[in-house]
């Protein structure tokens, strides 16, 4: 057997430290009064409305707007599939179809930093109603859409997608981003039409009355594609994607009022969380240590190791990527997600030790115990990941990956696509977990045992669970 | 020590059946409690001055109405304006009398508070049919792919037969765990997603380990034992693995409930309390059930080949 370095055990330890102290507490400087954050810590993990409260919004439809019960729901839909795009993954959505009122709640603490409340509220107010118009028809006094600009040409539901890319200028070599859409097909042929005769001339595309962009024709466009260029950031491109993809509103919603409004679970909630959890991790560690001797030692270690890759994975851990919405099903996930690390390194713990009590040496023992071990961590870890796709698919937000094979099911069915993502919350962090499990439980837990087998100090059959 | 389970298998198929029966007569008798994500109901909005705390507010709506409702307090970014917002399911919309009424008794046990009524919504549930038939489509899915991904990793022990009976085992330990948040009294909500939830990858976890270790014992006795005596031996073997990963998630979740009794977070133990129950029950079906149940199956299949 190939034996493995004594510092393997060290370089192991020295890499999951790292992991566990930035996940936890972050990595950021100063620079005079300006705070650069470059990895988040624990901190910033932002906490369901089950736990820590968040804002409550009532929204209505404009005075003059009788809306009917049909509009209602399909501004429902709307606004759900808009939450998820801002990546809130935790909202509660109510229609009073009496009182034609949706009253939204989603997470927020009143000194978050990345994250404004407001601008989420406007931006799910909006219409989003995407049009072309032949030529730029605009008011001349108010600079938006003029009145009599008639029919456009197309609307934002004649996308049938639409994407985020960075295209290179063919002139200048110049990288930028744009949002390119794919139309539907009853619509390609509208568009060859109005490009044909737009040869030479300007087509604008309006979002919400105000013109985006003007780009003059080359020439007539028959595959049903078009890009958007204007002066875009990548988020801002991936912004507008979004808001064509989410559809648009029948009508603009009007904010009636907007509170902040405390934790569901009652007050306290966040810090009995984090204690319990703390707590329990302690214990859990200590009994594998004093049951399992060295294979629990190491695999303590290793649950650290999970356990911060997965916080990690909920702040999003560099500063670039957006942070998930961590509620009680959330945690749900972690603890389960923990619960097979505990029982990958239970299960290679116990199959060393039944090796170690037919008298064979201690490498062979760690050896065939891993080996037997690992067909039964893989096989139960791998069913769970295809449950947590599955949640993910079902509960998730319909442009994922994960969401395709469900989308024509639902669709056939009549079921919106985009729900409430408590499900989906429990899916990601369990998902998250079990790939960390295969990475932590099982190959760092093989590593730093086998390493620490080298030493002469270990090398006694009782600290792999053999007699005294 | 070796128990007899497969021996014994009689009288275990007995005490979940009873267990099982058991969670019907509480569901017919007790009732579940549907929160308003599912059921519907009324948001109402009282504003109020000076300090109340959401548990008397809320017991004080309890006792008027006489029956549950979740109360969050509320304030208003611009005015500084606080509320407290009371979320109740109903059948039908609160009537007139019963929301003056309600106003009246809060307004003469807060004197102080100058509490007034600002805002009644009656809500369509959140998660409605539309939840409940994707939760379906999501069993559904999860049950055939269960079936099929252990029917290849366990064909050489006949598959199909093991995945049908860890999809049996995991409807078991999910309906207990039910019976338990019903007989409590616990609100079914997204606590109570959270624990079907977990208790389904428990169980499917407990079953694998166990069909892992007879499809390995299968390959160095082949036909030569016995096959009820081959079952028992595996979750035999299995069993302190089994026992101990129960007993660290038991341990794990007494410590959330000490510590949520403790911080007085009541809501926390809803989500605790059923999924101890979920783990035990997961822990009882893999050991004396899912073993049994296949060997019992397989039994009958022998039978019927040498029959024809």
């Amino acid at each position: 057997m190939k034996r493995v370095g004594k510092p393997v055990f060290f370089v192991v330890v020295a890499i999951l430290a790292l992991l566990t102290y930035a996940a936890f507490f972050g990595v950021s400087s100063k620079y005079g009064d300006i705070d650069r954050t470059y990895i988040k810590g624990a901190d910033d993990i932002r906490w369901g409305i089950d736990i820590r409260g968040g804002v409550d919004v009532t929204f209505s439809p404009p005075e003059e707007v009788d809306a009917t019960d049909e509009e209602m729901s399909a501004a429902e839909s709307v606004i759900k599939t808009r939450l998820l795009n801002q990546n809130i993954t935790d909202s509660e959505v109510y229609t009073d179809t009496n009182t034609d009122r949706i009253i939204v709640r989603f997470p927020w603490k009143s000194n978050e930093q990345d994250f404004n409340p407001e601008a989420a509220i406007e931006e799910l107010g909006k219409t989003a109603q995407l049009a072309f118009y032949k030529d730029v028809p605009i008011d001349q006094t108010t600079g938006l859409l003029s009145a009599n600009a008639g029919e456009p040409v197309l609307t934002g539901a004649d996308v049938e997608k639409a994407e985020f890319v960075m295209q290179q200028d063919p002139t200048t070599g110049v990288s930028q981003p744009v949002v390119s859409l794919v139309l539907k097909d009853e619509a390609k042929e509208k568009w060859a039409e109005a490009t044909k005769e737009q040869v030479g001339k300007q087509i604008s595309i309006f979002m919400d009355d105000e013109v985006i962009s003007a780009p003059t024709v080359d020439e007539e466009i028959t595959d049903g594609r078009c890009v958007i260029s204007g002066n875009f950031t990548a988020e801002s491109a991936v912004e507008l994607a979004n808001q064509i993809n989410g559809g648009a509103l029948p009508f603009e919603l009007v904010t009636q009022s907007y509170n902040a409004i405390s934790p569901t679970l009652g007050m306290g909630a966040k810090d009995a969380m984090v204690k319990a959890g703390a707590a329990a991790f302690i214990i859990i560690a200590l009994f594998m240590i004093l049951y399992y001797r060295l294979p629990g030692f190491v695999a303590s270690i290793a649950l650290m190791g999970q356990l911060a890759g997965t916080i990690a994975a909920i702040t999003g851990f560099f500063a670039v990527f957006p942070s998930f919405t961590l509620t009680v099903p959330g945690i749900a996930g972690i603890i389960l997600g923990l619960g097979f690390g505990v029982d990958a390194n239970i299960i290679s713990a116990e199959r060393i030790r039944e090796e170690i009590r037919t008298g064979k040496g201690i490498d062979a023992s760690i050896q065939s115990g891993f080996q037997n071990a690992f067909s039964a961590i893989f096989d139960s870890n791998i069913t769970v990941v295809f449950i947590a796709i599955i949640l993910m698919g079902v509960f998730g937000p319909s442009d994922s990956i994960f969401a395709i094979p469900f989308n024509f099911l639902f669709s056939w069915m009549g079921l919106g696509t985009a729900t409430a993502g408590s499900v989906y919350s429990f899916g990601y962090t369990l998902l998250v977990s079990i790939i960390l499990n295969f990475l932590m439980g099982v190959l760092s837990s093989r590593l730093m045992l086998r390493s620490l087998a080298g030493f002469k100090p270990f090398r006694k059959a009782w600290l792999y669970g053999g007699e005294k | 020590m070796k128990l007899d389970i497969i021996g014994k298998r009689k009288i275990f198929f007995g005490i979940s059946i009873v267990a099982l029966v058991l969670v019907l007569i509480i569901t017919i008798v007790v009732g579940p409690k549907l929160d308003i994500q599912f059921k519907g109901g009324s948001i109402a909005t009282y504003t109020y001055t000076g300090d109340i705390t959401p548990d008397e507010f809320g017991k004080t709506v309890e006792s008027f109405l006489g029956q549950d409702v979740t109360v969050q307090k509320q304030e208003n970014s611009v005015t500084g304006q606080t509320s407290m917002v009371v979320s109740l399911t109903s059948n039908k919309n609160l009537t007139t009398e019963t929301q003056t009424g309600l106003l009246e008794e809060l307004q003469t046990t807060y004197a102080d508070n100058e509490i007034e009524a600002s805002d009644i919504n009656n809500v369509d549930p959140v998660m409605g049919m539309e939840f409940f038939k994707k939760c379906i489509v999501a069993v559904v899915f999860a049950s055939v792919i269960m079936i099929v991904y252990i029917g290849f990793r366990f064909r050489k022990i006949g598959g199909a037969s093991a995945g049908v009976v860890s999809v049996i085992a995991l409807i078991h330990d999910v309906l207990i765990a039910y019976g338990v948040f019903v007989l409590l009294g616990f609100t079914i909500n997204d606590n109570f997603i959270a624990v079907v939830l977990t208790i389904l990858g428990y169980s499917i976890n407990d079953t694998i380990v166990i069909y892992d270790r007879i499809r390995e014992n299968k390959r160095y006795y082949g036909n030569k034992m016995e096959l009820g005596e081959l079952v028992n031996m595996s979750i035999n073997q299995c069993l302190r693995r089994t026992v101990t990963t129960s007993l660290t998630t038991v341990m794990a979740l007494i410590c959330i409930c000490v510590v949520a009794v403790m911080m007085n977070v009541s809501s926390i133990l809803s989500f605790a309390v059923p999924m101890m129950v979920g783990v035990i029950s997961g822990l009882y079906s893999s050991v004396f059930l899912s073993g049994s149940l296949w060997t019992l199956w397989q039994e009958k299949k022998a039978a019927k080949a040498a029959k024809a």
